[in-house]
């Protein structure tokens, strides 16, 4: 059992991008907090700082979560993917980057990484359902719909993203 | 926000834990999603979260089924209640509510025992498992168990029955005495949008019926119109025994008053108190007018 008062700090360790990270953080730390002031990862964005807006959504085991409501404690032991860790080592970047931006589906910017990192977590979800499977599933447009709605988006009108998504999800083999 | 952390790594440590804290300040934390809004926005002196999401316990964390019931641990995730098989064919009424909380990212966090013990008047999984009259196992610091009713758990705005030092450690559902086909379940979740939404009013509703659509068992309960998550008990009477395909209007009417008659809502942001009623009673005619429909 792990015991510690305010002041002192606790110890962790996790995979963040494939890249093993110990630290101390406080015990009433978040998540978002250490990625973007303690590890450099400002890809991630803080929003509204309530789970409503989904800019701050990285992968735990690969599913996504708000960072924002999540103790940084609790990522201990776990698999934690932000938006940079989707860049290949070559610099080239995801297929789900690479269609928003055929797409045109970035206006600010803001709720851009968060987005990805969601339809990131929907191709995942669909990756360990469809192992070993010959008739493969993939979702239609309402469920991408459904799957993205904890992401705000306030530029775009949602019509490109969803259809980056559904080039991902749907059209690709 | 600033607090003291407890990370128990199992339900024997939980306990020990909650022995020592007996006479200290402390919050439980699940998926904390609904406890670090709430410490931020009021943070507390001198807290300590004993924070039991790394509580590795096969059954604290799952769902299974034992001796017709459904047993879901507290520690259960909100994505797992609206995947489990067994959830989707028994109780759609508590998956509709699990699938309709908030958003995916929040689902993968937030917990049942967390949305259960929060005991926000428009809790959906509360709303869900009252229509269901589950039963709420909870421990306490010496390690004793008691069983609760969820319809005696909550005893005002965001005051359960739970006791300090005690946890909920598993939710209970009877498996239902028909087979699906005989069932009508579901849940109505009203609001300005349909995802991340804090209803405005929402209904479940989880009923039995014989081969001739007799009723012979009925759970209704509504959210967000009372300081509570409010369980229709004479809604419920009134429809057993009734021909659920034979309803006049104004037996359908009536039903409906059977639910209003407990609701007792607030004006707020998102609604006020007249058309809360309004919504209520619509939504509580609706479910018996849908069923003459698609029937």
């Amino acid at each position: 059992m792990q015991k510690t008062e305010v002041s002192k700090k606790i110890k962790i360790s996790f995979e963040l991008n494939n890249r093993k990270i110990n630290m101390d953080v406080k015990p009433s730390s978040l998540l978002l907090d250490i990625l973007r002031d303690e590890l450099g990862m400002k890809g991630t964005k803080p929003g509204c700082n309530e789970g409503e807006c989904g800019a701050c959504t990285v992968l735990i085991n690969g599913n996504a979560i708000n960072s924002c409501l999540y103790l940084a404690v609790n990522a201990n032991g776990k698999e934690i993917t932000t938006i940079e860790g989707l860049v290949k080592n070559d610099g080239t970047l995801d297929h789900v980057q690479k269609a928003i931006i055929d797409n045109g589906a970035v206006q600010c910017g803001f709720c851009t990484s968060g987005m990805i990192m969601s339809i990131k977590s929907i191709e995942n979800y669909y990756l360990s359902q469809n192992n070993n499977v010959k008739n493969k599933k993939k979702p239609n447009k309402e469920e991408i719909k459904k799957w993205l709605e904890g992401n705000l988006c306030r530029c775009t009108g949602y019509i490109k993203i969803i259809d980056a998504a559904e080039k991902v999800l749907i059209n690709e083999e | 926000m600033n607090f003291n952390i407890e990370i128990p790594a199992s339900k024997n440590e939980l306990i020990e834990l909650l022995s020592e804290y007996k006479n200290k300040k402390y919050r439980i934390g699940a998926g904390c999603t609904d406890l670090i809004m709430e410490l931020r926005k009021k943070p507390e002196d001198d807290l300590t979260v004993i924070n039991i999401s790394q509580i590795n316990d096969e059954d604290f964390n799952n769902i299974k089924l034992s001796n017709n019931k459904i047993v879901i641990g507290a520690n259960t995730n909100v994505v797992k209640i609206c995947t489990n098989n067994e959830v989707v064919t028994n109780f759609p009424t508590l998956k509709e509510a699990a699938q309709n909380l908030a958003s995916n990212q929040i689902r993968q966090v937030a917990t049942i025992g967390g949305n259960i013990c929060t005991a926000s008047p428009s809790g959906d999984l509360i709303c869900a498992l009252m229509a269901l009259k589950a039963n709420l196992e909870i421990i306490d610091f010496a390690g004793n168990k008691r069983s609760v009713s969820i319809l005696e758990f909550y005893k005002g705005v965001r005051i359960t029955d739970l006791k300090k030092s005690e946890f909920l450690s598993s939710i209970e559902i009877d498996l239902n005495k028909v087979n699906p086909k005989n069932m009508y379940s579901g849940f109505i979740k009203i609001g300005t949008r349909k995802s991340m939404e804090c209803s405005v009013v929402s209904l479940a509703y989880h009923i039995q019926l014989n081969e001739n659509y007799k009723v012979i068992s009925a759970g209704l309960a509504f959210g967000a119109s009372a300081p509570t998550v409010i369980f229709a008990y004479d809604a419920c009477d009134f429809l057993i025994n009734k021909n659920i395909t034979e309803l006049k209007n104004n037996e359908i009417d009536e039903f409906a008053n059977h639910i209003l008659k407990y609701a007792s809502p607030i004006d707020d942001l998102r609604a006020t108190a007249w058309y809360r009623k309004q919504v209520l009673f619509n939504i509580s005619k609706s479910i018996l007018e849908e069923f003459s429909k698609t029937n």
